[in-house]
């Protein structure tokens, strides 16, 4: 199992609540278990391609719908994952209104899973769910990202993505 | 005596006597109230007179809140948890909280710019005198922010003076609303923060129409001089004095001792941020090329320092790093202050002999001097600069490690991620050191575009690894090349550009102006400005540039060698790129805004913002970019187009001023507005759908700037452009269609002619749309209606029959 939770080092602090480490086996399956998810990529995807490649099998395999922000849509194009492009700033905005009906038209999110993003934007981003939303909010990202209800910790690329195998397969 | 305004007199039965009157209180609101000026319903607005019409815009664009900190430590009742909205012991809640931060944000800038403005305009009245006349190039509006907001129409110095007076009101007024125990609404605290932005505007504008108007800067000028910028345009082989900050009155004096004495073959002058390009900006009504260079901005002031290349530094205010004495002072750089605002800890010397000071800091005795008589700086700076030149010498001072001792410091780097964790762009400087530790400095010169040289990698390295040192070093032949032109700061738009320009801008046929304004934080590099400039100017986009953007702009050349100011016109037109000078030089761009209205629309401006900021919301395709954004006057400046209905977009980095003005385009309802004709209600699309928002990459801006656009007064020859651009910059950059292209859509003729069949087969396929065949015409399916007779407003007011 790669542990994924030692260093939680923040280059500054963030207040009263900060995110809970997690392991990707139990993100993996919280993943699985969510009524309304949403996968959530960002733009720092299309500069790995490992990175791009497990994207796209988390997607499918969890069938999740993608909300790729930034450029990140142009490397899921023909990928055969169901992504619409959607600046994040925006979605995060939406993503507090109970009244919007998501992506899809279905109803707004219970879950939210961040992949892909630049991080201290989407530690900003996370920053307004925390506060103005009642989301569960599951970082996968190489960083340790302050603002989300949970995350990994600081961690190297290589691995990062032995991680991202290990959430890929309790899913 | 009724008819005085401003002046001195004399009277006869007094012998000895001269009475002086500096200002006569209300004076220039009595020549005002006398002109058959028309004012507006708010001229000299109070922190309240705007409020419904803030209300207004807020219901559509709301505030959006992303805290740095959920905590509030303000007063002594907490530290509050906020978290999750809850209430502090005062009873204030996060969004309240973080509103009034914002509103702090916005005001500390507009404080810097007014601050500066009166710093300048003080000096320059006791230069020039009260009555200097103002003189800003060809146009009858010589301040539109200034009459916009208050109603004056300043003809002289003295004018500004009392305009400022009642900006510095202003801006206390809203100081006090942070106290703890005043406002609690977060929509007032916006409705403070837009007033905080509209004031910031008139405060830069009187900063610059008064230097413009007294320093020889260019007026409106069409083709200002081109002047050299770049870390590598500076001989170091020379003396070379460096100048840091935003205010050019003690700089001024330099530049004619330098001038007088013949020195400017001599030694370097030098300057990082705007006070570097009013230097290029000063004199050059002469229409030489200018002698001052700009190094380049606040991202490359560590690693000037840090170069060794400096003798003397001088600094005068905004933008300074607040380490740069004790960087300065390893390397035996003496530092000069010269403005109340920045003052280091240091002796002020403004009266002391010349000769003493030269030997306290050429001895070292002293690290630097605090500085006011600038007669006396004039002469002091350079001087020493050629003195200092050659005790540095002498002394053998060494700045960045030697080429040979490289390795052995990259050998020390135990990859522990601290720096990375440390770095705001999480740089990869731990594989930069594996590389280099194999002799490989490619990754470290990578490293050098994307860095902002803030030096936090270095405190957090438990190795003590000068990391910013070892990036310049590896980076040095690359450095050396760093040579680019930037034009000289132009001063305002002309008012025969707008008479010329207008229409295209109103009715949509040239499809925006962008504005690249701001600072040096950018996220990947300097080079996205260029990309994104070069994008726009070519698809006829009108470019007009600022500050740091304009600096970092001049660095990329074409295949030809060519800036794209050498490649673009400097005019007010389609495909035009215009660098309108310093930071406070950004109220031409509101302020050309203001004119087409003015101009072009013929509406009185004077004391009438809300009509104004409603025929700009919806009429005239203007975006502003902070791509680097950083700074409170940022904050500020981006908030003051907000108010006029100009929306801005920033780089990621921008996500930590924490709030945003973002629409919801799902709420159909809020897309409707009257038509002045017959007070009717009219839908209309989702665009600019935000006031502020921010992107995470160039590529997904590029068609954000298409999209901000888009007016609901767009002819369909302009909705057409537009509309054009928009798609095809969202398939080259995203590599999809929009899917909302076809919210813009009113009828046939709206669509891209090139695609115009493929996309009315979408429209029927894919959305519904009853479309004739045979005539390409389309039945049914718009959710607006076409009719670009109408006048679109949000103000019921303006409507015939209300």
């Amino acid at each position: 199992m790669v542990d994924v939770i030692k260093n939680t080092q923040m280059h500054c602090t963030y207040g009263c609540k900060t995110s809970k480490a997690v392991q990707p086996n139990v993100a993996g399956k919280m993943i699985s278990k969510a009524k309304r998810p949403l996968l959530i990529v960002g733009s720092q995807v299309l500069k790995d391609e490992e990175l791009l490649k497990r994207t796209i099998e988390i997607a499918k395999k969890a069938d999740l719908p993608v909300a790729a922000t930034g450029h990140s849509i142009s490397g899921m194009v023909d990928s055969g994952v169901n992504a619409k492009y959607i600046n994040v700033h925006s979605l995060a905005t939406y993503l507090c209104d109970p009244n919007w009906k998501g992506l899809d038209g279905e109803g707004q999110y219970d879950t939210v899973i961040m992949l892909g993003h630049i991080k201290y934007y989407v530690n900003q981003v996370l920053s307004g769910l925390k506060s103005f939303s009642n989301l569960k909010t599951i970082s996968i990202e190489r960083f340790y990202i302050q603002n989300a209800t949970m995350s990994f910790g600081n961690i190297t690329p290589e691995v990062h993505v032995e991680a991202l195998d290990e959430l890929i397969e309790n899913l | 005596m009724s008819e005085l305004t401003t002046g001195s007199f004399s009277i006869d039965d007094l012998e000895n006597v001269q009475i002086t009157i500096n200002n006569i209180v209300g004076a220039i609101e009595k020549e005002a109230e006398s002109s058959d000026v028309e004012m507006g319903p708010t001229v000299k607005p109070g922190v309240s007179s705007l409020r419904d019409w803030d209300h207004n815009v807020l219901d559509r664009y709301n505030a959006v809140y992303t805290p740095m900190c959920d905590q509030c430590c303000y007063c002594t009742f907490g530290p509050c948890d906020l978290s999750g909205n809850k209430e502090g012991a005062c009873g204030i809640d996060l969004a309240g909280h973080n509103a009034r931060e914002f509103m702090l944000r916005v005001i500390t800038g507009a404080a810097a710019h007014s601050g500066h403005g009166r710093h300048l305009l003080h000096h320059l009245i006791g230069l020039y005198g009260k009555d200097h006349p103002l003189d800003v190039g060809a146009t009858n509006i010589i301040a539109p922010n200034v009459q916009l907001v208050t109603g004056v129409q300043p003809k002289t110095l003295g004018d500004l003076d009392d305009v400022l007076s009642y900006v510095e009101e202003q801006i206390t007024q809203l100081l006090a609303a942070v106290h703890m125990g005043q406002e609690g609404a977060a929509i007032d605290f916006e409705s403070k923060a837009l007033h905080g932005g509209m004031i910031d505007h008139v405060g830069m504008e009187i900063s610059d129409i008064a230097q413009i108007s007294c320093l020889e800067f260019p007026k409106a000028d069409e083709e200002p001089p081109l002047a050299d910028i770049g870390m590598g345009c500076i001989d170091s082989s020379k003396p070379t004095l460096i100048v840091i900050g935003h205010n050019v009155a003690a700089i001024t004096d330099i530049i004619d001792y330098m001038d007088e004495k013949g020195l400017n073959e001599t030694m370097e002058l030098g300057g990082l941020c705007c006070t570097a390009l009013d230097m290029t900006r000063y004199k050059a009504e002469d229409r030489t090329a200018p002698q001052a260079k700009i190094v380049g901005t606040l991202a490359k002031e560590l690693k000037t320092i840090r170069s060794g290349i400096p003798d003397v530094i001088v600094v005068d205010e905004q933008c300074i790093r607040a380490d740069v004495l004790e960087e300065a002072s390893r390397l035996m750089i003496p530092v000069i202050t010269t403005n109340d605002k920045v003052m280091y800890g240091l002796k002020d010397r403004s009266n002391d002999d010349i000769e003493d000071i030269i030997e306290d800091l050429t001895t070292g005795k002293e690290k630097g001097a605090l500085m006011f008589d600038y007669e006396k700086l004039g002469e002091l700076a350079p001087r020493l600069t050629i003195m200092m030149s050659e005790i540095r010498k002498q002394k053998g001072i060494k700045a960045l490690p030697e080429e040979g001792d490289l390795k052995a410091i990259a050998d020390t780097c135990v990859h522990c991620g601290a720096c990375e964790v440390a770095c705001p762009d999480s740089l990869p400087i731990s594989e930069a050191f594996t590389r280099l530790s194999e002799g490989d400095l490619t990754k470290f010169e990578w490293i050098h575009d994307k860095c902002i040289a803030c030096g936090r990698c270095e405190y957090a390295c438990p190795k003590d690894i000068d990391v910013v040192d070892v990036i310049e070093k590896c980076s040095q032949s690359l450095i050396s090349e760093e040579v680019g032109k930037v034009r000289a700061g132009r001063g305002p738009i002309s008012d025969p550009e707008i008479r010329e320009e207008g229409v295209n801008l109103v009715l949509g046929t040239t499809p925006g102006i962008v504005a690249l304004v701001g600072c040096s934080n950018y996220p990947d590099g300097t080079k996205d400005l260029y990309t994104i400039a070069d994008e726009m100017l070519r698809r006829n986009y009108i470019v007009v540039v600022s500050g740091c953007s304009a600096m970092d702009l001049g660095m990329y050349k074409n295949e030809d060698g060519l800036t794209l100011y050498e490649q673009y016109p400097s005019r007010f037109r389609s495909g035009g790129l215009m660098n309108t000078g310093s930071c406070v030089s950004n109220s031409h761009i509101t302020g050309a805004v203001i004119k087409v209205a003015a101009i072009f629309a013929q509406k009185n401006i004077s004391g009438n913002y809300e009509e104004i900021a409603d025929y700009t919301l919806n009429r005239v395709g203007a975006v502003g970019v902070a791509w680097g954004a950083y700074s409170q006057k940022a904050a500020s400046i981006g908030t003051g187009c907000n108010r006029l209905g100009v929306p801005v977009i920033l780089g990621p980095h921008g996500s930590k001023y924490r709030r945003a003005l973002i629409s919801k385009p799902y709420e159909e309802d809020k897309w409707n507005v009257f038509d002045a004709r017959d007070g009717s209600e009219m839908k209309i699309p989702a665009a600019p759908d935000y006031l502020l928002t921010t992107a995470e990459t160039v590529e997904e801006m590029m068609p954000m700037l298409a999209k901000s656009c888009i007016r609901p007064s767009d002819n369909n020859m302009g909705r057409m452009i537009k509309l054009t651009h928009y798609i095809e910059l969202t398939q080259k950059y995203l590599g999809v269609m929009p899917d909302d292209w076809h919210k813009f859509v009113r009828t046939e003729t709206d669509l891209p002619l090139a695609k115009r069949e493929d996309l009315l087969k979408i429209l029927e396929a894919e959305h519904g749309w009853e479309i004739d065949w045979k005539r390409k015409k389309i039945l049914s399916g718009p959710a607006m209606k076409s009719d670009v007779s109408a006048q679109p407003t949000n103000l019921k007011r303006l409507c015939k029959e209300a």
